[in-house]
């Protein structure tokens, strides 16, 4: 190819070249504010987010996490300058503000959360010095599902601990916080000292993890494993998250789904807001904030998840069915929930956990 | 002198690349293994402390020990049934070579997981061997611990890493020249002696190098013991991953890290060292054998 090149021809080109240059201000004026948000697959459904981008002035980037530790890790190692939103659990937040990481919820801008239910507007989790860093976004319980078919009874947190009779068919979390918790929920420890538990208590949890150990299966690591395992017979019953029920029950197996009086796991994540994003953006991520706490958002989650929001934003929008489904109904039943906290010995139940699981 | 400064330019990347991506990772993770962590802040002040916990824990000796044990007895297992397998292949078949070559391979084509997930479907209580075994009356409950136990996790181990082996030994049995072979046999040597004296010497190379191949694997894979290995699958990998994930002690991580790396450095030379001052390494060594 014969590329010859003269002096009109360049300054033709340095002319074309300036123009555009000129132009990018205005392009940029109305271009889509791209956010990038950094969070689970389940909550980034394009149908559930339609009616904020229809807009177009705003574009989406999803970040989707396998755990909220690795969100905390990729944030920890100086990622928190790539990502406008993130998802932090309710009881995580503590960690990334201790590290700097965020800055406050602006109020002002966030109008639906002031229909925040009350355990939320209450906690202490998830603020500092007066101050809110992550909004109570979406949350559940984490209850015992087992094979209804397989099972003769509604079984309780003691299925895990005590007798023989489901010995290589149950499988626990590989998770020492949630393996911990429900440890001391069966030894009867007050959910107000389960997360400053002594030595001596930590023992006890120890030997009663060790009883545990012998009658697992397996400790389960994916909630998509699990499912396989109740579907395949290997387990009939474990300490599980909701999805498995509701998939399994409507593939036609006889799924039951407990909720032991001693105590249940319950679990918030929130919305939170890295330092550094600033000016319009800023703007424009407490927008996504409010619509993720809005009645839209609310009504796709509650039947899409099924998953209840922070907020009683779609209550009126949901028949009593799925209000019972999400645990809306009656909402004494958040008095029953152990909400996970962030143990001040945390190191030395992940030390103890590992022992167990070496043992 | 013009000819050796290119020499060097040119293997001026080689070196970057190297000292990049391989050998200042692995000394920052040094640097941390002296660290101490509180809550979420790393303390930059040095102590012995993260091995001194290593060396104390009941739990950590016995996982390193167990990963070790672990790569050493499928390494093993992959060289008995390898060493045949390959001598066939190099030998035995002429016109379908590299159709077996590719059938060996087939398997690492489909991804870890599917094949972790293959062998469930195999091993399961309500999998294909325990239907089978109950169909022809053999057993009447199900085997449990064909599944989500150490039997399990060493036959995925072994299943996974064969390949591995069988190339190492492959190419060693390829470059066996069979004339010598004929020679021993010529000069007298029975089956075994032959073998003993020739092939097998002969062979090492690969054997060894299959062998460090599926030992270094074995050690580092922590989801097949995981999702084959029931309650007791955990790994000293996936003890790290809780240390670096769940705990955000990356110090204790890192120390741990470089345990490991420091006692396969050692195991590794003392190997060297023994298989030099054998009568076959010399041999080896000075290209007789």
């Amino acid at each position: 190819m014969n590329f010859q090149i003269n002096r009109r021809g360049l300054l033709k080109t340095a002319a074309a070249g300036a123009a555009f240059g000129a132009l990018q201000p205005f392009n940029r004026a109305f271009a889509a504010t791209d956010l990038v948000w950094m969070t689970w697959e389940n909550l980034a459904k394009d149908d559930y987010l339609a009616a904020f981008l229809k807009g177009g002035d705003v574009s989406l980037t999803k970040n989707f996490i396998g755990t909220d530790d690795e969100q905390f890790a990729k944030l920890r190692a100086g990622g928190a300058s790539s990502v406008d939103l993130i998802t932090p659990g309710l009881d995580k937040v503590e960690y990334y503000v201790a590290s700097d990481l965020l800055q406050p919820i602006d109020f002002a801008k966030v109008p639906n959360a002031a229909l925040l239910y009350d355990t939320f507007k209450k906690t202490d989790l998830g603020k500092k010095d007066g101050k809110t860093y992550g909004i109570p976004f979406y949350w559940g319980i984490n209850p015992i599902v087992y094979r209804a078919d397989l099972m003769d009874g509604e079984p309780d947190w003691s299925v895990f601990f005590e007798g023989d009779k489901y010995k290589g068919k149950l499988a626990m979390r590989d998770y020492a916080l949630e393996g911990i918790m429900i440890a001391a929920l069966y030894l009867g420890i007050p959910k107000d000292k389960m997360f400053d538990m002594d030595d001596k208590e930590l023992a006890e949890v120890k030997k009663a993890l060790l009883a545990q150990k012998k009658l697992l299966r397996t400790y389960w690591n994916s909630i998509g494993d699990l499912t396989n395992l109740f579907a395949s017979g290997e387990v009939v019953c474990a300490f599980s998250w909701v999805p498995p029920y509701y998939d399994l029950s409507a593939r036609g197996l006889k799924m039951g789904m407990a909720k032991p009086k001693a105590g249940v796991i319950g679990w918030c994540d929130t919305i939170a807001v890295p330092k550094g994003v600033e000016g319009e953006k800023l703007d424009k991520v407490f927008s996504l904030v409010n619509y993720l706490l809005g009645p839209e958002y609310g009504e796709k989650l509650a039947f899409g998840g099924p998953y209840a929001q922070g907020t009683s934003a779609a209550l009126d929008k949901l028949p009593d069915e799925q209000k019972e489904k999400i645990f809306v109904k009656d909402l004494s039943i958040m008095d029953s929930f152990v909400w996970k906290k962030n143990p001040a010995r945390y190191n030395d139940w992940v030390a103890l956990w590992n022992e167990v699981k070496a043992s | 002198m013009a000819r050796s400064r290119t020499g060097f330019w040119l293997s001026v990347p080689v070196y970057a690349a190297v000292v990049a991506l391989c050998v200042a990772p692995l000394l920052i993770l040094l640097a941390y293994s002296f660290f101490q962590v509180s809550f979420v802040a790393v303390l930059k002040e040095p102590t012995l402390k993260n091995y001194v916990r290593i060396v104390g824990s009941d739990t950590y000796r016995w996982l390193i020990l167990k990963a070790f044990g672990s790569g050493l007895m499928v390494a093993a297992i992959t060289a008995v049934i390898g060493y045949p397998v390959a001598w066939f292949i190099a030998k035995r078949v002429v016109a379908a070579k590299s159709a077996f070559l590719t059938l060996l391979l087939v398997p690492l084509y489909t991804g870890d997981l599917v094949r972790i997930f293959a062998w469930r479907m195999l091993l399961g209580a309500e999998g294909v061997l325990n239907t089978f075994l109950m169909a022809f009356g053999a057993i009447r409950e199900p085997i449990g611990a064909l599944l989500f136990s150490s039997l399990a996790t060493h036959i995925v181990l072994t299943y996974n890493y064969l390949p591995f082996m069988v190339l190492g030994l492959w190419l060693a049995f390829e470059a066996l020249d069979d004339r010598l072979v004929e020679a021993a046999a010529d000069l007298g040597a029975g089956a075994v002696s032959t073998f003993r004296r020739v092939t097998l010497p002969l062979t090492v190379p690969g054997l060894v190098a299959g062998s460090m191949m599926v030992f270094v694997m074995v050690v580092g894979d922590y989801l097949t013991p995981q999702l084959v290995g029931g309650a007791s699958g955990i790994t000293i990998i996936s003890a790290i991953n809780d240390l670096f994930g769940t705990a955000f002690d990356w110090p204790l991580g890192s120390a741990i890290a470089w345990t490991m790396l420091a006692i396969l450095a050692l195991a590794f030379a003392g190997a060297a060292i023994v298989i030099n001052r054998s009568s076959l390494g010399k041999a080896l060594a000075a290209g007789e054998a």
